[in-house]
């Protein structure tokens, strides 16, 4: 069997001095689309943060593996360099920063660690407008600052589209759909499926089970009290939404 | 009838109020010499003074600047610009004016009375002021390079900017010079006659370890627009003050500022504007950026007159601050004698904010890098409204310059 695109194990993490996740194994392998649902409060956005390498979040326990190397020491741009990518539940907004001047630090900062020049501009806009161009993303929309003015929907369609562009290997997709209405949602739902590759896998969030009629997983595990309770196939995920979380309570107790 | 009572000496001098004395004596301006001997130079307990103690701060006085020879380069260029240079306090003017532009000089300093110290240093020990008259619209910047040369000295620049009715300029005054342990004791008068435009940017650069002290006056004239922007990356201690009076209706100033601190510094950027008549509109953005163990000061007041109704200003002072050590003094006022008027004002601080910090370095983008994103990102609205090319481009250079200076201590 190949090394695993991620491999979770044991993770245990803390947040000022409050336990959160008290022991998570999990195991993505490459070219798969996992989904991690769990009512709020359940620790999932925790263990996003905590692989994406948030400072705020201090590992106690355990490790995270990125094809097989280990992450947990290394800054958060490093795991992205890396080929590690989170959409954020609430993308920041960023007055001052263009959008374009982010986004072509953030290529160039890819490129820089591949060892490759960097991107030079005609090209860059080349790229950028094909790729926004998939997500119906107007340009006019790429010319404001980062995030800022931005609907709901158009912040979640502008991390599709920088997760287009940066192509990580590993993609974390934190409540991708919160936010969204249904048009917004098949739109960058499409964005997501586009990108799925034998070469990428994907971890996606969600207390939902509707976006995964869009974006329909290979696995499905359910998060409870800071820990995996169940995996199954894409069919536990419907089981979910029939009884609720409250039936996998016990199974964490 | 008793013998006058001889004046009650409660004041030790100390060795840079003492040189100050002699320099004034040597000046012939014996009034400032007594005054100093008397009061010496404002604590702490002088209001004004109170977050620059210039007894404690001003350790030594250089001597008074000789005529320099060797000059060198410009520190600042600004491609295009007509350029002045007053080194050591002389006016070297080499080039014609393009027309529009006016040069003279003219005996003694063009700042009026005021009880302030740095002003009376500036009356007494200005031999000359150099004279623009912007006498109608004119292209390029007008750059007024301001020198000290050579070994450690005080030199004294004062300038006078007149600006005719309906006419429109950029004006631009660097501080900059040798490597020295300078003093400064500048001075700048702007008239500005009815319906005048200008732009006015001072940027000090000097050396690590200089003293930089500049007063500038600004007359507003009816209908003017004006636009200040102050950047300061450059002295050990300095203090810009900046007093301006709206004297007629229908004018705007926009005052603006830019204080770089770095370890060890002291920048004190003071400002005082009077609203005289009716229907004026002003407003202050001064922010500050300090790292290491430095402070920056921001005073500001804004007056509004019994008559001036229907003034409209707002004062806003904003501090980031990059490290432990880091200190941002903010004082802004407002006093208003008028009762129906428009007056706000605030002041944040603040460190980088640690979830714009993640979200960029979760792109690949690395600390610094993305520190940097962030600092020029809360600059950037104080140079955006330089619409000059070259010198919005210059001036974003002392930015970059300032972000990638080499770090005591880390």
């Amino acid at each position: 069997m190949s090394t695993p695109m991620l491999e979770i194990r044991n993770l245990h993490v803390r947040v000022e001095d409050k336990a959160i996740l008290k022991g998570v194994d999990l195991t993505v392998p490459k070219g798969e689309v996992h989904a991690i649902m769990g009512r709020n409060g359940s620790g999932k956005s925790t263990l996003s943060y905590a692989i994406a390498g948030h400072d705020g979040y201090e590992i106690t326990d355990g490790d995270i593996l990125l094809d097989g190397q280990s992450i947990i020491e290394m800054e958060a741009d490093e795991r992205a360099t890396s080929g590690l990518f989170l959409a954020f539940q609430y993308p920041i907004e960023i007055p001052g920063v263009a959008t374009m001047t982010f986004l072509k630090a953030a290529m160039n900062a890819q490129r820089k660690n591949r060892g490759e020049e960097e991107m030079k501009t005609p090209e860059f806009m080349k790229a950028v407008r094909a790729a926004a161009s998939d997500l119906s993303i107007d340009t006019a929309m790429l010319k404001r600052a980062l995030n800022v003015g931005f609907s709901g929907g158009e912040k979640k369609r502008a991390e599709v589209l920088q997760m287009a562009l940066l192509a990580p290997k590993m993609c974390i997709l934190d409540e991708t759909d919160s936010g969204l209405d249904i048009d917004a949602l098949k739109v960058v739902s499409e964005g997501v499926n586009h990108l799925r590759s034998p070469e990428r896998s994907m971890l996606v969030i969600t207390h939902y089970q509707r976006l995964l009629n869009h974006i329909v997983p290979d696995r499905v595990h359910v998060f409870s009290d800071g820990r995996i309770v169940k995996s199954g196939g894409k069919e536990l995920a419907l089981e979910l939404e029939a009884e609720g979380y409250s039936a996998f309570d016990e199974a964490a107790a | 009838m008793t013998a006058p009572k001889t004046a009650q000496r409660t004041v030790h001098l100390s060795e840079a109020e003492n040189t100050l004395i002699s320099q004034l004596l040597g000046a012939g301006a014996r009034q400032a010499a007594d005054e100093m001997t008397s009061v010496g130079l404002p604590t702490r307990r002088v209001e004004a003074y109170h977050y620059t103690d210039l007894k404690a701060l001003l350790r030594d006085v250089p001597a008074i600047a000789q005529e320099s020879e060797q000059v060198g380069v410009p520190q600042f260029r600004v491609p295009g610009a007509y350029r002045i240079l007053v080194a050591n306090g002389r006016i070297q003017q080499s080039t014609t004016p393009p027309n529009g532009i006016v040069v003279s000089e003219v005996a003694g300093s063009p700042l009026n009375e005021r009880d302030d110290v740095l002003v009376r240093l500036n009356q007494a020990l200005t031999g000359s002021s150099l004279v623009i008259g912007l006498q109608s619209s004119v292209d390029p910047v007008v750059h007024i390079d301001h020198r000290i040369t050579g070994p450690a000295s005080h030199a004294v620049s004062s300038v006078k900017i007149e600006v005719a009715p309906g006419a429109t300029a950029t004006v631009l005054e660097t501080f900059s010079g040798s490597d020295s342990a300078h003093m400064g004791t500048h001075g700048t008068r702007v008239e500005l006659a009815e319906g005048a435009r200008l732009t006015h940017i001072i940027v000090d650069l000097s050396s690590a370890q200089s003293r930089h002290f500049h007063t500038i006056e600004y007359a507003i004239g009816a209908n003017v627009q004006l636009r200040n922007l102050l950047v300061n990356s450059g002295s050990a201690l300095s203090r810009t003050q900046m007093f301006g009076v709206f004297a007629g209706e229908g004018a705007h100033g926009d005052f603006t500022g830019l204080n770089l601190v770095d370890d060890g510094q002291h920048n004190d950027i003071t400002l005082d504007m009077n609203h005289a008549v009716p229907n004026t509109t002003s407003q202050e953005l001064f922010k500050s950026v300090v790292r290491n163990s430095a402070k920056a000061v921001f005073q500001g007041r804004i007056v509004v007159s019994p008559k001036a109704q229907k003034t409209d200003a707002k004062m806003m002072m904003q501090g980031l601050m990059l490290s432990e050590g880091a200190q941002i003094l903010s004082k802004p006022e407002l006093e208003i004698f008028a009762d129906d008027v428009q007056c706000g004002h605030g002041s944040t601080c603040g460190e980088l904010d640690a979830q714009s910090l993640f979200y960029l370095m979760s792109r690949g983008i690395a600390r610094d890098d993305a520190k940097a994103m962030l600092i020029r990102a809360f600059v950037q609205e104080l140079l955006d409204p330089i619409e000059d090319e070259e010198l919005n481009e210059a001036l974003s250079g002392i930015v970059e310059e300032w972000l990638v200076r080499p770090q005591a201590g880390t």
